[in-house]
């Protein structure tokens, strides 16, 4: 029933999405031309990946605010490791490192600490921002081989990498989460977390893995933005938790855990980037971009909440 | 259910979309007739600064009949978000662009794009970083602002005279690697180095907020009491800077510097609350934006470089109509 419930969901957001792009298409000739769809699909990427890893975690019935001071700190590593002129691999290594790092710091501090996850990622968050700062001394780091630069830059039959990745990203995660025993203990983490202790679950190892993957989905987006801007800023990714929170709810994944999965989070990215790409084509003023972000945002969960309350 | 929730979305996204396009008439009109377009993209809305830019803008955008989209992203700090916006323009087919980069490198990438597509880009305010504009082989139509180094100089020079020579100051700076703040304290600390007796005993990052202006400033009151003098990078940290000394029961012991001359300031500075600041006219940097994107567009020359005036504003000028907009 569940997976029927969720696949119904996914629908009605998908339909969302496809009739904000018509009613895009009927508003401005510039949005459905290729080269627009793929700028918007480059666009989603690093919200999307970000976007991944939040949704292991928010079906584990947990929360990650850090991702966005992760985003700073793997993409000044991994600068820092390249302007060191350390190998390509060895400072992805490295920055992918980092980010599993701190995001099993979460974990433990989570699960071995007792804290709760709002609590413990919202020091995080502020821990990350101020290693990524003082690592820099506050600058940005920039200018790289273009080796490096082409996971965003490079195009395979006119399409950008980074939707590549985003592709790999998804596939990968989307295997784990529903077709590995761990993926079925991060639903069943968050759909009743003393039954699946009872059950016989080291639920303390696997809640501190799902906070390394959102962590190394962290790093990825972080490889993904600084090959696109040329540089690494330590101020990067302020704020992007709520993207990426917002991205997997309007996906239909539910904030009380047990619930949800990648399909929809990708749906909810994309509304998000076609979205504000719409919005920008129509050269609608900034402020009331923000309006219409916020209110599709809480239109999406109200009628999320609308709908359990009727099953139930 | 399915079918419910399915309409439910649609209508809710249709509704939302149709409100925003409904607020904004050149969306309803639509694109292709007649006018041609320029946009502006700025650092954030959320800067007086950047509102006069954007008035300056619409003034010369009208006079020269050409439709104008203005756009920024909700944080100055979000170069990304700046990035998307500019791809999007990019993708609108907008005519030219004038670009307030939201760092000085970051946007380097993105004024390719728009080389590619052969959009000619203005910059204004805040210079491209010359080397890597250089590496990624991008051109600018021109830029457009005033000598941030020379108004450090000016404010600096201001400082070294009202003080005789002696002052223990505090600088907060803008967001590190910005070049328009970088450029700032590097005018006011070359202009300072013939005065011994003034010195810099803390330079902070406030990274251009009023809220962080008052923190950073209340920290640095903590560490350095003896304090007489703030040259906070642009107007917003200096009054944030002014509340955190009016909490410290210090009003009128400490003198404030800004930079920018937005309206609150020159209130400050008439009721004696700040000292000085520098006089950007960011209604002119819009305007003059706007006419070189144009000029580029129609592919008429264009200077490479635009100078907007610059002047000090104390409390001798800050009221007088002349030196305002």
């Amino acid at each position: 029933m569940r997976g029927a419930l969720a696949s119904g969901r996914r629908l009605g957001t998908l339909a969302g999405l496809f009739g904000l792009c018509v009613l895009l298409w009927a508003l401005t000739p510039h949005f459905l031309t290729v080269a627009n769809l793929l700028n918007v699909l480059e666009q989603t990427a690093i919200n999307a990946v970000i976007a991944a890893g939040m949704t292991f975690v928010i079906v584990s019935g947990g929360i990650d605010l850090s991702v966005g001071s992760l985003v700073a700190v793997a993409g000044v590593v991994l600068a820092a490791a390249l302007h060191r002129s350390m190998p390509i691999a060895v400072a992805l290594a490295a920055s992918l490192g980092v980010g599993v790092g701190f995001g099993l710091l979460n974990g433990v501090a989570i699960t071995w600490g007792r804290l709760p996850p709002f609590i413990a990622t919202l020091g995080m968050m502020s821990i990350a921002r101020g290693c990524a700062l003082l690592f820099t001394e506050g600058r940005p780091v920039s200018g790289f081989d273009p080796a490096f630069r082409s996971v965003a830059t490079a195009k395979l039959a006119a399409i950008p990498a980074p939707v590549f990745v985003t592709v790999g990203v998804y596939l990968l995660a989307h295997f784990v989460l529903s077709a590995t025993r761990f993926g079925r203990y991060v639903y069943s983490m968050g759909g009743n977390e003393e039954a699946t202790r009872l059950s016989g679950v080291n639920v303390r190892l696997h809640k501190t893995l799902v906070y390394g993957v959102s962590g190394l989905a962290s790093a990825v987006a972080a490889v993904l933005l600084t090959a696109r801007l040329n540089s690494a800023q330590p101020i990067a990714g302020i704020m992007y938790e709520l993207d990426a929170i917002a991205a997997t709810v309007i996906g239909g994944t539910s904030l009380m855990g047990g619930e949800g999965g990648l399909g929809g989070t990708i749906i909810g990215a994309l509304i998000m980037g076609v979205l504000r790409n719409g919005l920008n084509l129509l050269g609608v003023s900034s402020f009331v971009q923000q309006i219409v972000i916020g209110l599709v945002i809480v239109v999406a969960v109200l009628i999320d909440t609308m709908l359990k309350s009727r099953k139930t | 259910m399915d079918k419910r929730q399915r309409v439910m979305s649609c209508l809710t996204l249709c509704a939302v979309i149709a409100i925003a396009g409904a607020c904004n008439r050149e969306a309803a009109r639509g694109t292709g007739g007649g006018k041609p377009r320029v946009a502006l993209v700025m650092k954030t809305l959320n800067n007086p600064f950047f509102i006069d830019m954007q008035r300056g803008a619409e003034q010369a955008a009208k006079d020269l009949n050409v439709d104008l989209v203005v756009q920024a992203a909700e944080r100055e700090t979000d170069v990304e978000r700046q990035m998307q916006i500019v791809e999007n323009l990019i993708q609108a087919h907008v005519g030219a662009l004038a670009l307030t980069p939201s760092g000085s490198r970051e946007v380097v990438p993105v004024v390719g794009k728009a080389n590619q597509a052969n959009i000619p880009v203005v910059i204004v305010d805040t210079r491209l970083d010359q080397k890597a504009a250089a590496d990624a082989g991008v051109k600018t139509a021109s830029f457009v602002g005033s000598d941030n180094y020379k108004g450090g100089q000016i404010i600096g020079g201001y400082l070294v005279k009202v003080s005789n020579g002696k002052a223990r100051v505090a600088v907060l700076e803008g967001i590190p690697g910005h070049e328009t703040g970088d450029s700032r304290v590097r005018g006011f600390r070359d202009a300072i180095k013939g005065a011994p007796g003034v010195t810099i005993v803390a330079s902070q990052p406030a990274n251009w907020e009023r809220d962080q202006g008052f923190n950073v400033f209340q920290n640095i009151l903590q560490a350095h009491p003896d304090v007489d003098t703030v040259f906070a990078c642009n107007d917003i940290m200096g009054l944030g800077a002014i509340e955190a000394i009016a909490a410290a029961n210090k009003s009128g012991q400490i003198r404030v510097l800004g930079f920018d001359a937005i309206d609150d300031a020159r209130k400050a500075i008439t009721d004696g609350r700040m000292a000085a600041t520098v006089a950007q006219y960011p209604d002119e940097m819009g305007r003059a934006a706007i006419e070189a994107a144009v000029k580029a567009m129609k592919g008429e020359p264009v200077p490479a470089d635009i100078g907007v005036r610059i002047g000090l504003i104390t409390k001798d000028n800050a009221a007088r109509e002349s030196d305002r907009k």
